[in-house]
């Protein structure tokens, strides 16, 4: 038995590179399992069925599109060997990124080598593809950091009627920790108070102690940017401890489902991405294209990786056959895409700027008394410059 | 070494007994051997000469390993925090002092054999599970104190590690790092062959064996661990160094207790006892995911299951160790030694003899 | 006061954990690092009986109860039996390979989403006012409550039972115990059952606060420091080296700096091990033994 597996592996390593190249091959390393799955597996699953569903009807450019997806399971040595590999046997277009912040390292280290652009679609999108963006990196996911900040405390000081006094809480992983220091900062030139910044670590079993330091505090508000685990609990600890003020906090893949369950109105959630339950069109899309892959996952979960599907599409179809990596490069420069939507605007790609040149932010909260999710702010525009 | 051979070859002088390789066959299939390896790169595609790689850098860790646990009886769970000690010098003086690997190499070593002192000194009063323990307690410090170092400078998503240099030429390149990592394994590998047959590798067996005859023989018991924990971490942070280089960044996340786990597995799967074991054990721990992936292609399962390819491979791991663990506790040297004693042995059939050899 | 219980609070969150560690190191010398993954399975036992018996959420806690009994006498049925005799080292990489194929299984059979085992049950995690200005969650109380039934329990059946004083035979010389008649497989297994019924309990509870997701696995072994800090064999211990690492815990969060409260444990761990090795409550020749 283990000798025939070997001659399998063995036949399978020599030959890969053989397999025909008659599609645009794209080459995925995501959290695909590990403690963090949940928050990226549904967005590769969502723009591959979007891809496959793509290929169904006929391609791009009359061609198929092949994704590659290898499972890094968040650690940064496995995103570099997968790296290695899709460069190397797959000799992909491009390089993406679905993955914990962390394994952003080795994956640049690689791209940059082979000179094959890097495309983050799941996590948190790096400063490098803010104008002046680096060469190969590109991102489309809804967070952006600093500007995520700068959104919610323009927020805050829209609805606060007296003297902010602002808390903060976040994970113990170096951005969301980086992300805080910025938004203290930030808080203090908009006129606010922070008065307190509880950094919490990645498993923590109790975050009562964490809450209680912040309460004690007396903070009117409090701004929490980090993976939905920490920013929701520390607020459910909050409040557990009598605290009254108001939260807000990102709007990750789970927002929706998650407003509906803790049903407080003074818990605001912000992000780019527009909920289901506005029932647009492309939401019927995503179902259908969903229900034919068999995905298990709610519509909410699979709108980041629906956009990453369309960036893809439209990225190729400026791509002339025969792809190369420099001419997938050269498509993503000068991209804009119609989200249909999804988001506040269209999301456009330029040479200087590979995040996007305008960035909309909308606000929810749960209406206790209509019981139902109620939208706080419509989207508000920041212009991306360097 | 020290196997003894069935018959028909015979030691006559005390020379014979220390030689690495005593027969002419051995030393005819070493040279078959080498020159495999030499000519791998040239005919190996682009991801079987990265699974090469992979397998030549965890080689140095799991021998380093081995020594410590295998031999000298020591169990470390700090395994991960020593890479990480070699990578994190290795980047920070990187970064800091834009130091070339001439400088960072040795460095890397230096702070690995410092770490290794304070690693081994819970082992003079720790013996067995506690003696993990704490250096699992070390492990988390070195990665708490790495992490802490990335936030408070900003390289939030990691270190970022140019190729080592000469003057122009870059090692950047698979086939020019294959042979650098080559050498590095074989020196790694004699170094630590001919270690196990000095005063002081005896000195190590003799207190895996028991502690108490070891000090009735004359042996430092305390100088036999230290020195044990010394060697194998510098060994580590050799390791951890061309980790950092080779796959060209450093992060604290990169060095979880997963890995750690792997290492030990490298030596358990391996064989204990063995630095053939320790090698067999890396390239089984290195491919196995590798196989799987390739296995459930060829199946054509990939397609039809991909949203569950990836947790069966993850759940197959765990599996394989379990087996090998019960079913064949000497690893996969055990199952080599069997193979060639029936090859040996045959047309007669040879029942095992009970216990490690 | 607030301070006083959220001691508490942590404190018996490790102490539950901390108990499984401690029943199995006593019994068959060997470190369970599975721990976190059984806890899980036992949530998602919960989580699994919850809709099961929807509507009864008694019973469904009941019936995962008796669910982690069972998977704990199977571990041992299964895996850990072969591995008696074996080296230290060997059987706790059993424990970790099991804990790596128990996760895989369990991410094929339950997926990666985050579950509220709480919502199924119907319940709501209210919060509770004390006297002195704290507060203190439903779950939270639950906790403390069920820490101190089980380890009520745990005493008395050890002290009181024929079983208990068997399991304290065999974990004292397992040799001696064997010549007198006792049948080891069956105390281990127990041993191994019990440990996962009081680790699912307090999976399920964690998970019940919190919600079900993987992390679960990685609070499994923080509880870890506490259970050496106070010994590995001892009971007692588990619950002095939980307190001493809560209280260490929180009050570093409360006075110096949150980030700290990571390491903490590990450095509480370290300083024991140097000082006193075999714990606050631990026996001093199993150290030569192990």
């Amino acid at each position: 038995m283990k000798l025939r597996l070997c001659t399998i592996a063995a036949g399978a390593l020599f030959a890969g590179a053989a397999l025909a190249q008659d599609a645009y091959v794209i080459g995925v390393s995501g959290a695909m399992t590990g403690p963090v799955a949940g928050n990226y597996a549904p967005v590769v699953e969502a723009m591959k069925a979007y891809l496959e569903h793509v290929n169904g009807k006929g391609g791009v450019n009359g061609r198929k599109v092949r994704v590659v997806v290898l499972d890094d399971q968040a650690q940064p040595s496995r995103a570099a060997a997968n790296a290695k590999q899709l460069l190397a046997q797959e000799k992909v277009l491009m390089l993406l990124n679905t993955s914990l912040s962390s394994t952003y390292a080795p994956m640049v280290g690689e791209s940059k080598r082979a000179g094959v652009p890097l495309y983050f679609a799941g996590s948190v999108c790096p400063k490098e593809t803010y104008p002046p963006a680096d060469p190969l990196q590109f991102c489309s996911t809804a967070f952006g950091a600093n500007l995520d900040s700068q959104a919610a405390l323009a927020f805050v000081r829209s609805q606060a009627k007296q003297p902010v006094r602002i808390g903060f809480a976040a994970m113990a992983i170096p951005i969301a920790r980086a992300e805080i220091d910025y938004a203290e900062g930030l808080s203090k030139t908009l006129g606010m108070t922070p008065v307190e910044k509880q950094i919490s670590p990645p498993p923590t079993p109790d975050y009562t102690p964490f809450a209680t330091k912040l309460k004690d505090a007396n903070p009117n508000w409090v701004f929490s940017w980090s993976p939905w685990v920490s920013q929701v609990r520390t607020f459910e600890a909050m409040r557990r401890l009598g605290w009254s003020g108001s939260y807000i906090t990102w709007a990750h893949l789970n927002a929706e489902e998650e407003l509906a369950r803790i049903r407080d109105g003074q818990f605001y959630v912000f992000g780019t991405n527009a909920f289901v339950e506005d029932n647009l069109p492309v939401h019927a899309e995503i179902r259908a294209v969903a229900a034919r892959a068999n995905l298990r996952y709610p519509v909410s979960y699979l709108t980041e990786g629906f956009v990453a599907g369309l960036v893809i599409e439209n990225a190729l179809k400026n791509t002339p056959w025969p792809p190369t990596p420099q001419k997938a490069l050269a498509a993503m420069n000068r991209l804009k895409v119609d989200l249909k939507g999804l988001r506040g605007g269209p999301l456009e790609w330029t040479k200087e700027n590979h995040f996007r040149t305008r960035q909309y932010y909308r606000v929810w909260r749960w209406d206790p008394a209509k019981n139902q999710i109620a939208r706080v702010q419509d989207w508000q525009a920041i212009e991306v410059k360097r | 070494m020290n196997v003894a051979r069935s018959s028909g070859y015979y030691r006559t002088r005390y020379g014979e007994d220390f030689a690495l390789l005593d027969t002419k066959t051995q030393k005819a299939w070493c040279a078959v051997f080498v020159a495999a390896l030499l000519a791998y790169p040239f005919v190996a595609g682009p991801l079987a000469l990265d699974l090469a790689n992979q397998v030549l850098l965890a080689s140095l860790g799991a021998i380093a390993l081995m020594l410590l646990t295998g031999y000298a009886g020591q169990i470390s769970l700090g395994h991960a925090g020593l890479l990480a000690a070699g990578a994190f010098t290795t980047g920070i003086l990187f970064k800091e002092l834009a130091a070339p690997f001439w400088l960072t190499l040795p460095a890397a070593a230096l702070a690995g054999a410092a770490l290794g002192v304070i690693f081994g000194l819970p082992s003079l009063r720790l013996r067995g599970l506690y003696l993990a323990v704490s250096t699992l307690a070390l492990h988390f410090i070195v990665i708490y104190a790495g992490g802490e170092y990335e936030t408070r400078r900003g390289f939030s998503t990691g270190i970022i590690v140019d190729p080592p240099r000469l003057g122009d030429w870059a090692l950047d390149e698979p086939r020019a790092w294959y042979f650098v990592l080559l050498a590095a394994a074989a020196a790694t590998l004699l170094f630590a062959a001919n270690l196990l047959r000095s005063r002081t590798g005896r000195a190590w067996r003799a207190i895996h064996g028991r502690e108490a005859v070891a000090a009735a023989l004359g042996i430092s018991v305390h100088r036999a661990k230290l020195s044990a924990f010394v060697v194998s971490s510098t060994i580590t942070a050799i390791a951890g160094c061309l980790f950092a280089y080779y796959r060209g960044f450093v992060s604290a996340e990169a060095f979880s207790l997963y890995l750690t786990i792997e290492y030990v597995a490298m030596v358990i799967i391996g064989g204990m006892g063995s630095l053939l074991g320790a090698l067999l054990g890396t390239v089984f721990v290195v491919l196995f995911p590798y196989a799987i992936d390739a296995a459930m292609n060829l199946l054509g399962l990939a397609e039809r299951l991909s949203s569950v390819v990836f947790a069966v491979n993850y759940s197959a791991f765990g599996l394989v160790m379990i087996l090998f663990l019960v079913f064949e506790p000497q690893g996969l040297v055990g199952l080599w030694r069997r193979a060639q004693d029936w090859f040996l042995l045959w047309p007669f059939k040879q029942r095992p003899l009970a216990g490690p050899r | 006061m607030q301070i006083a219980v959220n001691i508490a609070v942590l404190a018996s969150i490790y102490a539950l954990i901390c108990c499984g560690y401690v029943l199995i190191y006593r019994a068959t010398r060997v470190l369970s690092l599975a721990h976190g993954e059984l806890m899980m399975l036992g949530a998602y036992g919960l989580y699994a009986t919850a809709s099961l018996f929807k509507g009864h959420p008694l019973i469904a806690l009941a019936a995962a109860a008796g669910l982690a009994l069972a998977v704990g006498l199977a571990v041992y049925a299964a895996l850990m039996w072969r591995m008696t005799g074996e080296s230290v080292l060997a059987a706790v990489l059993a424990t970790i390979a099991l804990g790596i194929l128990l996760r895989g299984a369990m991410m094929l059979a339950f997926g990666t989403l985050t579950q509220h085992p709480l919502r199924d049950l119907g319940w709501e995690n209210a919060s509770i006012g004390l006297p002195g200005g704290a507060r203190i969650s439903a779950v939270g109380a639950a906790l403390i409550l069920s820490t101190g039934l089980v380890y009520g329990g745990l005493f008395a059946f050890l002290r009181g039972t024929r079983w208990g004083m068997r399991m304290r035979a065999a974990g004292q010389n397992p040799l001696l115990a064997a010549q007198r008649g006792i049948g080891l497989h069956g105390i281990y297994a127990l041993s191994w059952g019990l440990a996962t019924f009081t680790g699912g309990l307090a999976g399920m509870l964690i998970a019940l606060d919190a919600g079900l997701e993987s992390t679960l696995v990685i609070i499994g072994l923080k509880a870890f420091p506490a259970a050496l800090v106070g010994g590995l064999d001892s009971l007692v211990g588990a619950l002095a080296g939980s307190l001493v690492v809560a209280s260490a815990e929180v009050l570093l969060i409360q006075y110096v700096d949150p980030l700290l409260s990571d390491v903490v444990p590990f450095f509480v761990l370290l300083a024991m091990l140097v000082v006193r090795p075999w714990g606050l409550f631990g026996t001093r020749e199993e150290l030569d033994r192990v």
